[in-house]
Order: C-alpha cells, then structure tokens, then sequence
C-alpha cells in the first residue's frame, strides 16, 4: 500500500496504510469504532441508521463552510455533541438494560462541606508515572495498543490505580480504550479534577481531602468489577473519607 | 455503567457520593439508580469541561459538592444547562 499521512486510533497524525475503501455507507460509518477509521469520538455513527449518519456528516459539512467565514467551531461541537447524545440514548424499542434498579442506597451526609474529608475515584485510566497498573502484563502498553485491546478490557477485571494526592499533574499518566484522550493529555483536571479538588480544599470548600485518590479504566467486565468492589470500598474507607466524588468518562 | 456500580456499592457501605456524567450518559444514571447523579452538557471525555478551563471546571466540582447538601432523594440529577466550550491556547 503507499504511505498515507492519516490519524492512528490514538489521534496523532502519522504515515500509515491507506485504509481500504469501504465496501458500503454502513461499513464507512462502523469502521470509526475501533476499525480502520477508528475514532473514539466519532464512534457513535456505528449505531446510526445510515439515514441519521448521512444527515449529521451533510450538516456538520455546511457548518464547516460557516466556519470558514465565522472562525466559530462551537456550532459543530453543539452538532456533535447533540448527535452523540441522541446516538447514545436508547431506542423506544430498546431491549430493558443489563442492569437496572428501581431504587438504591442513599448514605446520610452528616458534616458541612467545610468539615468534609473528600476523596475522588475517577474512570478516566489515570496513573502516577512510574507505577503503570500494566494491564494483561504488558509493558508500557500505549493509547493504540489499549485501543487494539479493547475486547480483552471489556472481558478483565479492572485494575484500580493509587495516585496519591501531592503528585503533581505532570507526574500523571492516562491510557484508556473507551474515549479520546487527547482532552486529558493537555490537561489530566478534564477527567480527572486533581487540582481543582486541592483548590477547593485550600479556598475551605471542603475541610479536607483524602491521602491518595482513585483511577480506572472504566472500559472493563461488569461482573468481574462488582467481584473487586469490596476490597476497593474497603481500601477507601482507609482513606477515611466523609465525601466520595465519582467521574466516569 | 462501570461507575454506577461503584457508586452504589460506595454508597451502600455508608459514604455519599455524587457522580458527575456527561449528558450522553445521564440515563444509565437514571437506570442504575445512582445516588447523586449531576449531568453535564458535555462531550464524552471531557465530563469537568475543555482543557485548562479552571472556571467551567470549578463550576462543574461545586454543582457537584452542592449536591451533598441538597439531595435527599436516591437517584436525583441535577442537569447542568450550560453547554461544552472550547477554550483556545497553543499546544
């Protein structure tokens, strides 16, 4: 195949192979989920009807041809944001999720925010340089291998990362095969609020902030998670917090 | 989903939690009957707000903490109207 300058899954542009061309409009769309096109924030087309796919890409082109005079990107992010939206949204005729409770737990809040000891977990895939959880017992796996891997994530027990409070954002690292990770690598406090959880402490929002915050990748076994949540809630007790803030992805 | 497990099994065992879901995702919320749940109208990916934006991101985290304060109910969520921004600086 000749070399082409195209984005690997990890949206980093690179020379890669050409992908072929698609045998159908439906197989375009699908392949922006974990195929040839992959692109974790576009994958939503594959559950479009190619009707609905053929109708956002027509708008989303016009709108490019406003921005070309307006330099105004927010009317294309509103289009994606509401086709990922309605994408993600079950169908009337969905079949009933694979888990749905018609009630649940509600823990008494018993101190004011200014006394709280907060804690956060996130399901962003976040880790402390230099402690990589090396999922599958591989070494320094990358973005793109993650994403090449996703199956094996989506059938494994998740791996819940330390990241203890003081360590400094550039020390953080993030590696996830369920979205575009790109946001987080400018900034880890977009999927996972580091610094403005130490802010909110410092200005006394909160009293307090645990020792070691929480993170994994949220691309895993349901079942084999809910098998892990007692020693993780009981290793957050430790931690002994009032508050849990929770982020998933 | 992997999160609304978390939530309620965190919960379960007697501290509160307050999970903040991109808008995409606001019926698993609902689904799972997660605690405290606030929806924002974001991307998915970017559930705090654009990169290096410290305002939209402490505006998220203190809707958030409100809701220790204000939910008395299982499965509230609160939606938050303001839509995702983009924020400009060089790479």
């Amino acid at each position: 195949m000749t070399p082409w300058a195209g984005y690997a899954s990890s949206g980093t542009l690179g020379v890669m192979d050409e992908p072929d061309v698609p045998s159908s409009f439906e197989a375009f769309r699908e392949s922006f989920a974990y195929g040839e096109r992959n692109d974790l924030n576009f994958k939503f087309m594959k559950s479009m009807t190619d009707a609905e796919a053929a109708s956002f890409l027509q708008k989303l082109l016009h709108q490019i041809g406003d921005t070309y005079d307006t330099g105004d990107a927010v009317p294309l992010i509103e289009t994606v944001y509401q086709a990922q939206v309605d994408s993600y949204s079950p169908a009337p005729d969905s079949p009933p999720p694979m888990f749905s409770y018609a009630d649940g737990p509600l823990a008494p809040v018993e101190t004011s925010l200014r006394n709280t000891r907060a804690g956060l977990l996130t399901a962003s895939g976040h880790f402390v340089s230099g402690d990589d959880p090396n999922p599958f017992g591989e070494i320094a796996m990358t973005q793109e291998r993650a994403i090449e891997r996703s199956e094996d994530f989506l059938s494994s027990t998740p791996l819940l990362s330390e990241i203890p409070v003081a360590t400094p954002a550039t020390e953080l690292r993030v590696r996830h095969a369920g979205y575009d990770i790109r946001s987080s690598l400018k900034d880890p406090n977009v999927t996972f609020p580091i610094d403005r959880m130490k802010e909110a402490r410092d200005s006394g929002t909160i009293g307090g902030l645990a020792s070691t915050f929480f993170s994994f990748p949220g691309i895993t076994a349901q079942g084999r998670l809910r098998n892990v949540l007692p020693q993780w809630v009981e290793r957050i007790h430790e931690e002994d917090v009032d508050v849990m803030l929770l982020v998933p992805v | 989903m992997s999160v609304g497990h978390v939530a309620r099994a965190i919960e379960a065992s007697g501290i509160p939690t307050v999970t903040v879901v991109t808008k995409s995702f606001a019926h698993r919320a609902s689904e799972m009957s997660i605690p405290r749940a606030l929806a924002v109208r974001h991307p998915v990916g970017r559930p705090m707000g654009a990169p290096l934006d410290t305002n939209r991101h402490t505006y998220v985290l203190n809707a958030a903490l409100d809701m220790f304060e204000s939910t008395t109910v299982n499965g509230t969520i609160v939606e938050l109207p303001e839509p995702y921004r983009p924020v400009r600086f060089e790479l």
